[in-house]
C-alpha cells in the first residue's frame, strides 16, 4: 500500500514536471485567441505544419482580452490578436498598439472586411441571427427589427448573453447606425424584457428546449449543433433580419498584430497565412461555419451566402466597444 | 410494600447478561447502596430504574406505579426520578444557574429565587450561579448537579459514583453532606458505588452485586459482620478465613477455640473473623512458658505506614486445624496503629474478640 | 488529532537566549508573509481611492449592484439554513440512530466533496435543462456544499457526552426537547463553523451559479472582467463581495461566542446508545438514501450518459494527459508553496502563541476566504501595472494559489506541530543531537504526515479551481477544469464529461482521507 502510494506520487510528480516544463520551453509566437477554440486550434495546426512556427494559444473572450493588451501595453506577451468581433479589435488600435498588416496580407481580402486604416485584418464574418422555437412562434409573429424587441409585447420572450462580445458587438452597431439615445433606450427595454444567459450556445439551447421564444445569437451556433448530435437544434428556426436592419449586422472577426511583438515576421507570416487559401479554407471544410472573407474564398455552402443578407454598412474601425459597456452597464445588463 | 420494588429485572447487551434477574425492595426515605467491582452490571441497574433503558425482563414499580414491565417502560422523562452521574453531567453551554434551573419551567414563579435557595441548600456560593461548569472544582459541580436533581424534587434519587472523581478528604465530606441532606429533604436515594467504605458508611441497606446478581442485601453490619460468602467477605474488607470444626456454639482452629455466631451448627465449615477482632499484646518467648490454651505468635514482617501498619503474624502454638495439609502456616495479616509498630521478631499474644461468623 | 485539539496553547517557560532569537526572526517571517497575504485587500483598497470617491459611489450604489446584493444574500440566507437541517438530520440518523448501513450513509454523505460544484451544476443542467434561478441555485449549493456541515456535525455529535442527554432526560425533557436544548447547543461551535464554510463558497463560487444562470456577485465580477479586464467596475464589485465575506466571518465570530463546549469532568464518556428507528426505520432511509440520489446519482447519471454518447472519441488522451500532468503540476507546486508560506506562521501558534501571533493568523484566514476571483484581479493588475515581469507567469499565479489555500495549509500543519510537543526536541537535545538534526529528527518528522496532509487539501482545491486559474494562467496552461469549462461552455457536454470524470476521479482520495480523519478525530 504505501509502496503503491509512493509510487503513484512519484509518477504523479513526474508526470507534473514533464508538464511543468512544456509550460516553460519556448512558445514560438502567443496568440490571444478570441476566436473559437477549435477554429484557432485547426488554424495553428495548420500554420505549424506549412512553416515550422511553433504557436502558442491563449482562450479567452474578444473584451478581456482587448482590455488586457491595454493593460499590458508595450510589454504585451501577445504576438498576434484573434477576434469574434470588430469592436475589440477597434479599442487596441485605439491604443495604437497594432502594427500595421503587411500589403501582401491586406490585399488577399476585400475592402469591406478591413479597417480604413489598415491595421488589422478581417479574417472571417458572422451574422446576427433571430433564433426561435419553431413550436412556439409562427412566422409570421417574428419580429421586422431588432428594434421591435424594445416592445413590451415581448417582455420575457426574448433572450441574448449581454455579457458576451458577440452580442455587445451587435449594440455597437446599432451604436454606430442609430445613435447613443436610441441605444440608451433599446438596452434600457431589453433590461425589462430580455432574459440573460450566459453564452450564445446556451441561448439557442434554451430556445431549443422551449424555455424561452427566441433569442439574438450569432448564425453558425445552429449548423454547429446540427454537426453535432444536433440535441441542442431540433427545434430551432434561423430568421435573418435583412434590410440593413442593425439586426443584419455582419460582424467582421479580426487579426492584427501587436507592435509589442518579438517575432513580428513570424506574426505576420501567421496572419497571412489566415487569410489565404490555406486559413480561409478551414472555414470552408471545417465546422465553425463562419463565413470566409478571403478574395475568391468560398464560404461552407450550407451558409446563407453572404452577399444575400443585406447587412448593414459599418466601418468597423468606428465601433467603440468602451461606450457599449458602459451603457450596458448603466441599463443594468452587466 | 416496599416504596420501589424489583423483581426479576434482567438485561442482555447482545450475548452478554448484564443483569440476570435482580430483586430488590427499598423503603421509602431510606438509603440504599449498590456496590460491586467494575463490570457487576450497578451501572446498568440504576439505568433501568432511571428509565434510560429498558430491561429485558422483570418488573420496576416505584411508589405503586409500574414503571417497567418487560420491555414496556415510562421515558426517563415522566419518571421523575433524580440522578447525579459520576462527574455531574452538567450542560456546557449553560451558567451554573441555568443548569439548577434547568428542570424547573422557565415561566415558573419565583425562578430565579427557587435557584438560590437550591444553590444555598447544597452550599454553593451565590457568586458562583453566573459561572460556567469548567470554572468549577469538581465538588462544587457535583454540587451543583445534586441542586439541579434536587429541584424537581424527586421522589428518588440516584447518585452514580458522585464521589468518585473527587479526593480522599474532600469525598468523605461530600457523601456525609449529601446523606444529610437528601435525609432532611426525606428522599429515597439509591448510591451505586465501587468503594465499599462510602456504600457501608453512606447507607442503611447494603446491595453487593457481582456478574449481574446481589449476592447478599442487607444491614451494613450484616453484611460486613455475617456475609454470606467469601467474595463478600473480602469485597467489604479484610477477612481472616480458616477453616473449623463447629460445635454448640465454638469452632476449633488453629486459632483455638472461639465463639461463633450460631448454636446450631455442628460440622467442619469456614469461619470468617475481620483483623481487628484479633487484638495483640506484646510479650516474650518467656512469657509463652505455662499458657498452653493461650495463643502465640511471632512477627515476620511489618509495614509502617503512618497512622497504621500492617503486622504479619506467623502463629507459634497454633492447635492442629482439622485440615492442617491445605492451610499451611501462613501469617495472618493483621493491622495495629501505626504508634504499636511491633518490631520483626517479637513475640505476641493473640486474643479473638467477638464472634466468629460461620459461613454456610 | 485529538491531543491537537485538546491541548490548549502550550504555555512554554521562557528558554534560553538563543530560543528568543529564532522564535522572533520566525515571528518576523510570519509577520511579513501576512503582510504579502494582505496584498489583495489592499489592493482593492487602493483602487477605490485612485477611482476616486464619486465614480465609486456611481458604481456601487446602482440598481445592478443592488440585484446582486438580493441575488447573494437570498442564496445565501435560504441556502445555509436548508443545509444545516439537512446536514443535522443526517448526522442524527448516521451516527446516533440504528439506521441500517449507517457507515456507508455516513461516507456517501461526505462524498459529494469529491465532485467539483460545478461538475455538480453541469451533471442537473444536462438533467434538467431548464433549471435557473434562486430555487435552482439553492438546490445545487445545498447539493454540493452539505458535506462541509455534515462533516464538523457528525464529528461532533459522536463526542458528544451521552450523560448530559440522559440527564436531561432525568430532569424531565422529552426526546424533542432534549435535542433542542440539550444536542443542538452543542452542536453550535460546528453549526457556525460549517456555515461559515459554505457561506463563502456559496459568494466565491462562479461555475455553478454560470450554469443555473444565477447572477451573483461573483459571476458578475468575472462578467466585467471578460467585458473590460480589470475596470473600476470589476473592483468595485469586489470590494462589495469582500464586505460580504468580511460581514460573513465578523458574523460566524459573534455567533461563535467564546464557550467552551468540551467534556467537563472526568472519566470515559459512556458510549452513546443508537436510537431504536423501529418503524420509522424506513421512512428515515429515505432521507439518506434521497439526498446520495440527487449528489451523486444524478452526477453519476449525467457523466455516464455524456460518456457513452461520446463513445472513445472524447478521451482524446493527448490533450487529456497534457491537462492532466499540467494540473498535477500546478496543484503539487502550489501546495509546496503554500505548505511552506504556511511553517512560520503555524510553528509560532503552537510554539509562540500571543495577540500578535492571533492578529497574524486572522489576517491569513481572511485573505483565505476571499473568493478566487478577487485574488486573481487584484494580482492580475498588479502584475501588470507594477510588476510586469511577473506578469502571466508560473510564479504569480503559484502566489495567488498559495494566498487561497494558506489557511487549508495552516490548520493541518498547526494540528501537527501540536503533536510534536517541545519536550521531545529538548530530549533530542540532551541525548546529543545539535539544534537542527533534533529539530529534524522530532518536530519536522513527527508533523510530516500532518504537513502531508494539508498540502493533499491544497492540491484538491487547486485542482478544482476555476476563476483564478483562468484570469492567472500562464500563457499555453490547460488544466482540467479549464478544459472541462471550456467544452461546457461550448455544450459540447460530452467532451466534457471526461475531464469530470478525471476531477472526481483525483479528489476521491482526498475526500475519503477526510472523512477517515473527522472519525478519528472523534476517537472512533
Amino acid at each position: 500500500m504505501k509502496i503503491a502510494l509512493s509510487t503513484l506520487a512519484g509518477a504523479a510528480l513526474a508526470l507534473g514536471l514533464i508538464a511543468g516544463s512544456a509550460m516553460a520551453e519556448d512558445q514560438g509566437i502567443v496568440v490571444y485567441n478570441a476566436q473559437h477554440e477549435s477554429l484557432a486550434k485547426e488554424w495553428a495546426k495548420g500554420f505549424t505544419k506549412e512553416t515550422g512556427i511553433k504557436v502558442t494559444l491563449r482562450n479567452g473572450g474578444d473584451s478581456d482580452f482587448s482590455n488586457q493588451i491595454v493593460a499590458e501595453g508595450a510589454a504585451s506577451p501577445a504576438d498576434v490578436f484573434l477576434t469574434e468581433n470588430s469592436p475589440a479589435m477597434a479599442l487596441v488600435e485605439a491604443a495604437g498598439l497594432f502594427a500595421p498588416v503587411d500589403a501582401d496580407t491586406l490585399a488577399q481580402v476585400p475592402q469591406e472586411y478591413q479597417p480604413s486604416t489598415g491595421k488589422w485584418v478581417g479574417v472571417a464574418a458572422r451574422s446576427t441571427v433571430f433564433v426561435y422555437n419553431k413550436s412556439k412562434l409562427k412566422e409570421n409573429r417574428l419580429p421586422k427589427s431588432l428594434l421591435d424587441l424594445a416592445d413590451p409585447s415581448w417582455k420575457g420572450r426574448w433572450a441574448a448573453s449581454p455579457a458576451g462580445a458577440d452580442f455587445q458587438a451587435i449594440v455597437s452597431a446599432m451604436l454606430e447606425l442609430k445613435g447613443e439615445p436610441a441605444t440608451a433606450d433599446w438596452l434600457k427595454a431589453m433590461k425589462a424584457n430580455s432574459t440573460a444567459y450566459k453564452g450564445n450556445n446556451t441561448v439557442m439551447k434554451a430556445v431549443n428546449a422551449g424555455e424561452i421564444d427566441g433569442g439574438v445569437i450569432f448564425h453558425y451556433y445552429y449548423l454547429g449543433d446540427q454537426a453535432k448530435t444536433g440535441e441542442n437544434s431540433r427545434n430551432i428556426g434561423q430568421y435573418y433580419f435583412k434590410n440593413q436592419d442593425p439586426g443584419a449586422f455582419v460582424s467582421i472577426s479580426g487579426g492584427g498584430v501587436l507592435a509589442s511583438s518579438k517575432h513580428p515576421k513570424e506574426a505576420q507570416a501567421f496572419l497571412k497565412w489566415v487569410t489565404g487559401k490555406g486559413g480561409q479554407d478551414v472555414l470552408k471544410t471545417g465546422t465553425s461555419y463562419e463565413y470566409a472573407v478571403g478574395k475568391g474564398a468560398e464560404s461552407n455552402p450550407k451558409l446563407v451566402p453572404l452577399a444575400d443578407l443585406q447587412a448593414p454598412k459599418v466601418d468597423p474601425a468606428k465601433l467603440n466597444s468602451k461606450k457599449v459597456i458602459d451603457l450596458m452597464t448603466q441599463a443594468g445588463l452587466l | 410494600m416496599s416504596f420501589l420494588e424489583l423483581s426479576g429485572v434482567a438485561k442482555n447487551y447482545g450475548p452478554v447478561a448484564a443483569l440476570a434477574g435482580v430483586d430488590l425492595q427499598v423503603e421509602s426515605g431510606s438509603r440504599t447502596a449498590i456496590v460491586g467491582p467494575s463490570g457487576c452490571g450497578k451501572t446498568t441497574l440504576l439505568r433501568l430504574i432511571a428509565g434510560f433503558e429498558a430491561p429485558d425482563r422483570g418488573r420496576i414499580v416505584l411508589d405503586g406505579k409500574v414503571l417497567a414491565n418487560g420491555g414496556a417502560a415510562v421515558p426517563a422523562h415522566r419518571r421523575g426520578i433524580g440522578v447525579v452521574a459520576q462527574d455531574g453531567a452538567l450542560f456546557p453551554h449553560l451558567s451554573i444557574a441555568d443548569n439548577i434551573g434547568f428542570g424547573i419551567a422557565r415561566n415558573a414563579d419565583r425562578r430565579a429565587e427557587h435557584i438560590v435557595e437550591l444553590a444555598y441548600i447544597v452550599g454553593l456560593d451565590k457568586a458562583i450561579l453566573k459561572r460556567r461548569p469548567h470554572e468549577l472544582s469538581g465538588g462544587q459541580q457535583q454540587r451543583v448537579a445534586l441542586a439541579r436533581a434536587m429541584a424537581m424534587k424527586p421522589r428518588l434519587m440516584l447518585l452514580d459514583e458522585p464521589f468518585s472523581a473527587l479526593d480522599t478528604g474532600l469525598r468523605a465530606s461530600m457523601r456525609k453532606a449529601v446523606a444529610e441532606l437528601l435525609e432532611e429533604a426525606g428522599i429515597t436515594t439509591i448510591l451505586v458505588t465501587h468503594d465499599q467504605a462510602e456504600a457501608l458508611s453512606f447507607a442503611s441497606q447494603v446491595a453487593v452485586m457481582r456478574d449481574g446478581l446481589f449476592s447478599q442485601v442487607g444491614t451494613p453490619r450484616e453484611l460486613y459482620f455475617q456475609p454470606r460468602d467469601r467474595m463478600v467477605a473480602e469485597f467489604l474488607g479484610d477477612a481472616i478465613i480458616v477453616p473449623a470444626r463447629i460445635a454448640d456454639g465454638f469452632a476449633e482452629s488453629r486459632l483455638g477455640r472461639i465463639a461463633v455466631d450460631t448454636q446450631e451448627r455442628r460440622d467442619v465449615a469456614r469461619i470468617m473473623l475481620r483483623p481487628e477482632q484479633i487484638v495483640l499484646k506484646w510479650t516474650s518467648r518467656e512469657g509463652m512458658s505455662g499458657t498452653p490454651d493461650m495463643l502465640f505468635g511471632e512477627v515476620t514482617d511489618c509495614e509502617f505506614a503512618g497512622s497504621i501498619c500492617t503486622v504479619a503474624v506467623r502463629l507459634l502454638n497454633s492447635p492442629d486445624p482439622p485440615d492442617a495439609a491445605a492451610i499451611g502456616n501462613t501469617p495472618l495479616i493483621l493491622r495495629r496503629t501505626g504508634m504499636d509498630a511491633p518490631a520483626v521478631g517479637e513475640i505476641v499474644r493473640l486474643t479473638v474478640t467477638g464472634k466468629a461468623h460461620v459461613f454456610a | 488529532m485529538q491531543s491537537a485539539i485538546d491541548m490548549a496553547p502550550a504555555r512554554l517557560p521562557a528558554a534560553g537566549m538563543k530560543k528568543r532569537r529564532s522564535t522572533s526572526w520566525i515571528t518576523l517571517v510570519a509577520a511579513l508573509i501576512s503582510l504579502i497575504a494582505l496584498l489583495p485587500l489592499a489592493f482593492i483598497v487602493w483602487v477605490a481611492i485612485q477611482t476616486g470617491w464619486d465614480t465609486v459611489v456611481a458604481l456601487i450604489f446602482r440598481p445592478r449592484v443592488g440585484e446582486l446584493l438580493i441575488n447573494t444574500v437570498l442564496l445565501v440566507i435560504v441556502t445555509v439554513p436548508i443545509a444545516i437541517t439537512l446536514s443535522v438530520a443526517l448526522a442524527w440518523l448516521t451516527e446516533r440512530s440504528d439506521l441500517p448501513g449507517n457507515r456507508l450513509w455516513s461516507w456517501l454523505s461526505v462524498a459529494p466533496l469529491a465532485i467539483p460544484a460545478f461538475v455538480h451544476s453541469y451533471a442537473w443542467i444536462s438533467f434538467v435543462p431548464g433549471l435557473h434561478g434562486l430555487w435552482a441555485g439553492v438546490l445545487v449549493s445545498v447539493i454540493a456544499y452539505f458535506p462541509f456541515l455534515y462533516l464538523p456535525i457528525a464529528a461532533a455529535l459522536r463526542r458528544l457526552d451521552p450523560a448530559l442527554e440522559d440527564a436531561a432526560a432525568a430532569l424531565g425533557l422529552g426526546p424533542w426537547r432534549v435535542f433542542a436544548r440539550v444536542v443542538l447547543p452543542q452542536l453550535r461551535l460546528a453549526i457556525c463553523g460549517g456555515s461559515l464554510l459554505v457561506g463563502l463558497h456559496l459568494l466565491a463560487e462562479y461555475g455553478l451559479y454560470v450554469f443555473i444562470r444565477f447572477d451573483t456577485f461573483t459571476t458578475a465580477i468575472v462578467d466585467q472582467f471578460q467585458s473590460t479586464f480589470n475596470g473600476p467596475a470589476a473592483n468595485m464589485l469586489a470590494a462589495v463581495l469582500v464586505a460580504c465575506c468580511l460581514f460573513l466571518l465578523a458574523l460566524e465570530v459573534i455567533v461563535r461566542g467564546e464557550e467552551r463546549y468540551a467534556r467537563v469532568g472526568s472519566g470515559a464518556a459512556r458510549k452513546q446508545q443508537r436510537a431504536r428507528l423501529g418503524r420509522a426505520t424506513l421512512p428515515c432511509l429515505l432521507l439518506p438514501a434521497g439526498v446520495a440520489l440527487l449528489s451523486l446519482g444524478v452526477p453519476f447519471v449525467t457523466v455516464s450518459r455524456w460518456l457513452l454518447a461520446g463513445g472513445a472519441d472524447v478521451w482524446r488522451w493527448d490533450e487529456i494527459g497534457l491537462a492532466l500532468g499540467q494540473t498535477l503540476f500546478l496543484a503539487i507546486a502550489g501546495a509546496v508553496l503554500a505548505t511552506i508560506a504556511a511553517m512560520p506562521m503555524a510553528w509560532i501558534s503552537i510554539r509562540a502563541p500571543g495577540r500578535l501571533q492571533r492578529l497574524l493568523e486572522s489576517c491569513n484566514y481572511i485573505v483565505g476566504a476571499l473568493p478566487g476571483v478577487v485574488i486573481a484581479l487584484a494580482l492580475v493588475t498588479i502584475t501588470v501595472r507594477v510588476a510586469l515581469p511577473l506578469y502571466q507567469t508560473l510564479f504569480t499565479i503559484l502566489f495567488g494559489y498559495a494566498l487561497m489555500f494558506l489557511p487549508r495549509a495552516l490548520v493541518s500543519l498547526r494540528a501537527s506541530i501540536a503533536q510534536a510537543p517541545v519536550e521531545l526536541e529538548r530530549a533530542a537535545s540532551s541525548l546529543g543531537r545539535p539544534p537542527v538534526k533534533a529539530l529534524w529528527s522530532t518536530t519536522i518528522r513527527l508533523s510530516a504526515p500532518g504537513a502531508a496532509a494539508g498540502m493533499a487539501m491544497v492540491a484538491l482545491g487547486i485542482t478544482n479551481e476555476l476563476t483564478a486559474t483562468q484570469m492567472l494562467a500562464p500563457n499555453g496552461t490547460r488544466t482540467l477544469a479549464m478544459a472541462f469549462w471550456s467544452y461546457s461552455g461550448e455544450i459540447d457536454y460530452a467532451s466534457a464529461a471526461p475531464y469530470a470524470l478525471i476531477m472526481v476521479v483525483m479528489s476521491l482520495p482526498m475526500t475519503w482521507w477526510l472523512y477517515v480523519q473527522s472519525k478519528r478525530m472523534a476517537g472512533r
